[in-house]
């Protein structure tokens, strides 16, 4: 079996290919839902599909990975059956569930080809024997011959394919029809594929008639003769002008003729003469390019490739809308980290250098105002470059459509996927660390949550489909994602149950709260699941889900109406980098907490504070009473201040609970850069004690920052 | 954490097979020696990024961390973590002096401050030199000892860094 191998000069291209591929296969995945959905293919959905077919086809040709051609090529064969005989469309089921699982393998192996370096290519002739057999079926029993010829079926599909286009065409009119032979950069290599891909891009605007030599995909051989004679393709477009700068721009065409479609075509007599009037588009060479007067070099235009592609503008407005230049470009993702964290650098640098010891007890107005302007210039910075990792949540939520689709077939549930929001924003990081918590989620919902029969249902009063909602918002620094389903809900009399089955308890049964019991669901090892179906049930998932998500810094609560639905709630901060923090000292150590949790901050007295029977102390602050926590006994630090009076109060709160921390003194505010406490450490449950991260002060020395939600978790 | 540390170490620890004395005097390694106590350590130099003296270390206040562990230091912005050598060999702790110095190691992108008395010298190490580490599991600091130099001046322990960096339970 031949192995993965990237021809010399490629590899950078792999990246393009993986990321074009998966977007592409995403593309298709939407189209076959939507369209699942509604019953119906309009012509758009099928002329889309084997657009990304055959894009993927050509591509995966292109990099080398012959398996994933064959498999692009079979599925586009069963689409091409599809669009030539839109009558047989009545019973095409089981297509989705072929082309769904054609598209899994072909994720797969991308996986594979990105992450495995020499990994042998997949042999998909399972799969492809299947689809051929779809195929059949689809074409009825007219050629269902042709599925059984394996040896040479490659080929004459291809044949296939192109005498039924031509077919095709030769049915229709054929007015004008315009025939160009173009020439590739000498020495570009496997001019027969960038043949088929430019073939893939004038289908995309035109008509394609005819082109010479056929099977150019399957047949490596042509390129000797694209090389001498060029690729000869003859199309009809709406505006053949924007084929022709089509073809102008593609990838390593050097040149390119307009040749009259009588030598070309000429069973198609008629055209003759009613392509004669595009005749001063078709001689020489550079007649297109003539008309663009304002061109100093008209025939560069033609022959540079796409080296200049945005500095040839069409000067005379088509009706077809000029391609405007390119407004988003890719950028790979280790760059922007890196960006990131030089930009985190500079923050830490520029506090550095303006808070310096040494410049106190100065005067320095002029230092002050252009340390201002400093200050207001990196922030700029750090907001646009926060701004460019951002990302909207609709990839993983649009991937969640897929997830409720294939449970609905195999667990035999009737239910929707609702999303709301999915235009919110988060760090991309973030979003990575999203799409595996989400998909337990969405399944839980749908295993768990969506009653298994539909009387159950219509009992409750509920109406026969389920709905599993998915929704985004962002509100004050956080992004609030819920997933709900209206399903049974917990049943915590059965989670308490299984919880004391299993050991988990860690108090009476009779002690927990309803709220408690609820989230005894995302303890490590927690199953309700009698049976372990292939989605759930090893319990092994929920607590992985809140791992994950507490790994970007986030929250996980369940929150469950019985007989109404359950409610997963995250929340996660919309960036993990560079936080507000309020530095506050106990002794020789400097902690940060973050602004966004800190109410205000007060000298008490000690007749203030009063202490509760198992001798907490707390105070009263507005008819409020909030407990105490000393850090220096939370932390250990043998700090001097032990007396209120000394020290400082500090009201921190989350949305559920509030604390007064004392501390010795406030420092500061500061924005200060988060960092994640060292890998080494990462064994240890640091997290539990109270600490999200550190960061890197002014002077070089580290401030531990303050997780305040666990902070209070783990001292009452 | 389950780590699987590829066997990248340049030696070959084969003593049984009879090397020729052309290979006995072939340099295989180089290895940085530091003291802790009266005893003379090594660390095979790829492993080494710096030496640096000891800075201000923040304890990180978690009853979770071994005591070993002394806290986190910042070397050019990067946050690194510090193990007492002493603390970690069961060997009785002593203050900082100018001597007590830190060696950042690390492996696979996780590094890791080992704070040690006194750094000595780079040595280069000769097949000739290595002799197996005994088979003697009641001896606590075996567990970091990939192997042990037998030179003029004295033993030499070589740290195995992949112990030291990747095994949960150093003690």
């Amino acid at each position: 079996m031949a192995t993965v191998k990237i021809e010399p000069g490629m590899e950078s291209m792999v990246d393009v290919y993986i990321y074009e591929t998966t977007q592409l296969l995403e593309q298709l995945d939407e189209i076959l839902l939507r369209t699942e959905q509604a019953n119906t293919f309009t012509d758009n959905d099928i002329n889309e599909i084997f657009r990304i077919m055959h894009t993927v086809k050509g591509s995966s040709a292109m990099m080398g990975f012959e398996n994933l051609q064959q498999l692009s090529h079979k599925g586009e064969d069963m689409f091409f059956i599809i669009r030539e005989n839109p009558d047989k469309m009545q019973d095409i089921a089981f297509v989705y569930d072929l082309v769904f699982r054609m598209s899994d393998l072909f994720k797969a192996e991308i996986e594979k080809i990105q992450n495995v370096p020499d990994a042998e290519l997949t042999d998909f002739s399972d799969i492809i024997s299947e689809l051929e057999k779809g195929a059949a079926t689809l074409k009825g029993d007219v050629d269902a011959g042709i599925a059984g010829e394996k040896a040479d079926k490659a080929k004459k599909d291809a044949e296939g394919n192109a005498a039924a286009i031509a077919n095709a065409s030769s049915n229709t009119t054929v007015d004008g029809a315009l025939s160009v032979r173009v020439f590739f950069q000498e020495g570009c290599k496997m001019e027969n594929l960038r043949s088929f891909l430019l073939l893939n891009k004038i289908r995309e605007e035109a008509e394609v008639i005819d082109f010479v030599p056929k099977n150019v995909d399957t047949d490596s051989s042509t390129a000797e003769v694209i090389i001498n004679d060029g690729f000869l393709v003859t199309f009809k477009a709406q505006n053949n002008e924007t084929v022709l700068r089509l073809i102008e721009n593609a990838v390593n065409v050097e040149s390119f003729d307009i040749i009259d479609t009588a030598f070309v075509a000429p069973t198609h007599s008629e055209e003759n003469t009613k392509a004669a009037p595009k005749s001063d588009i078709a001689k020489p060479s550079t007649a297109v390019a003539a008309k663009s007067e304002s061109a100093p070099a008209p025939s560069q235009h033609i022959s540079g490739g796409n080296a200049d592609k945005s500095s040839a503008p069409p000067p005379e407005a088509s009706n077809v809308s000029a391609p405007g230049k390119q407004s988003i470009i890719s950028v790979n993702l280790a760059k922007l980290d890196q960006l990131h964290d030089i930009v985190g650098e500079i923050i830490t640098t520029e506090s550095m250098v303006i808070s310096n010891p040494e410049l106190d007890g100065l005067k320095l107005e002029s230092f002050l105002k252009s340390a201002r302007e400093l200050k207001k210039l990196t922030g700029e910075l750090q907001d646009t470059v926060m701004s460019i990792r951002m990302v909207p949540l609709a990839g993983p939520f649009q991937k969640m459509n897929r997830i409720v689709r294939d449970m609905k077939v195999k667990l035999g549930k009737d239910a929707e996927l609702k999303i709301e929001g999915e235009t919110t924003e988060v760090d991309k990081s973030i979003v990575d660390n999203l799409n595996d918590p989400l998909m337990h989620l969405v399944r839980n919902c749908m295993d768990h949550g969506i009653e298994d029969s539909v009387q159950e249902r219509l009992d409750a009063g509920k109406p026969a489909k389920g709905t599993v909602t998915l929704a985004a918002t962002s509100s004050s620094g956080e992004v609030i994602i819920t997933v709900s389903d209206d399903g049974g809900g917990i049943d915590t009399e059965k989670v308490l149950h299984k919880c004391e089955y299993q050991g988990l308890l860690t108090k009476p049964a009779g002690e927990y709260t309803e709220r408690e019991i609820q989230n005894m669901i995302l303890l490590p090892g927690f199953s309700t699941n009698d049976v372990v179906t292939e989605y759930s049930g090893r319990g092994v998932g929920m607590d992985v889900v809140k791992q994950n998500i507490e790994k970007c810094g986030g929250t996980l609560t369940v929150d469950s109406k019985h007989h109404q639905g359950t409610t997963f709630t995250i929340k996660i901060p919309l960036t993990l980098a560079i936080i507000e923090g309020m530095e506050i000292q106990v002794f020789d150590t400097t902690l940060t907490v973050p602004i966004s949790c800190i109410r205000e901050s007060f000298k008490v007295k000690n007749s203030e504070i009063f202490r509760d029977t198992t001798h907490g102390e707390m105070i009263m602050i507005r008819g409020e009473c909030h407990p105490i926590l000393r850090l220096h006994e939370k932390f250990q630090i043998p700090t001097e201040i032990t007396d209120f009076e000394d020290g400082i109060l500090i009201l921190v709160e989350t949305d559920v609970r509030s604390v007064c921390l004392f501390a010795d003194r406030l420092i500061g505010e500061q924005q200060v850069v988060v960092k994640p406490f060292p890998a080494y450490l990462s064994r240890y449950n640091i997290k539990g004690a109270g600490l999200s991260g550190c960061t890197i002060m002014g002077d070089g020395s580290i401030s531990l920052i303050l997780d305040v939600a666990n902070l209070m978790d783990g001292s009452f | 954490m389950a780590v699987n540390v590829q066997k990248n170490n340049p030696l070959a620890l084969d003593t049984k097979k009879n090397t020729s004395a052309v290979e006995k005097e072939k340099e295989i390694t180089k290895t940085l020696t530091f003291a802790i106590g009266e005893q003379v350590y090594g660390i095979e130099i790829p492993y080494v990024i710096e030496i640096i003296s000891v800075p201000k270390i923040t304890r990180v206040p978690c009853s979770d961390v071994p005591y070993y562990i002394k806290g986190i230091i910042n070397v050019r912005s990067k946050v690194v973590p510090v193990v007492n050598m002493r603390a970690c060999f069961g060997k009785e702790e002593v203050e900082y002096d100018e001597k007590t110095c830190i060696i950042i190691v690390s492996l696979k992108d996780v590094s890791v401050g080992l704070i040690v008395d006194e750094v000595r010298d780079v040595l280069s190490v000769k097949q000739k030199h290595i002799s197996k580490t005994p088979e003697l599991n009641n001896v606590n600091n075996n567990k970091f000892i990939e192997y042990i130099l037998e030179m003029d001046d004295g033993i030499k322990l070589i740290l195995d860094i992949k112990k030291i960096i990747f095994d949960e339970n150093m003690i």
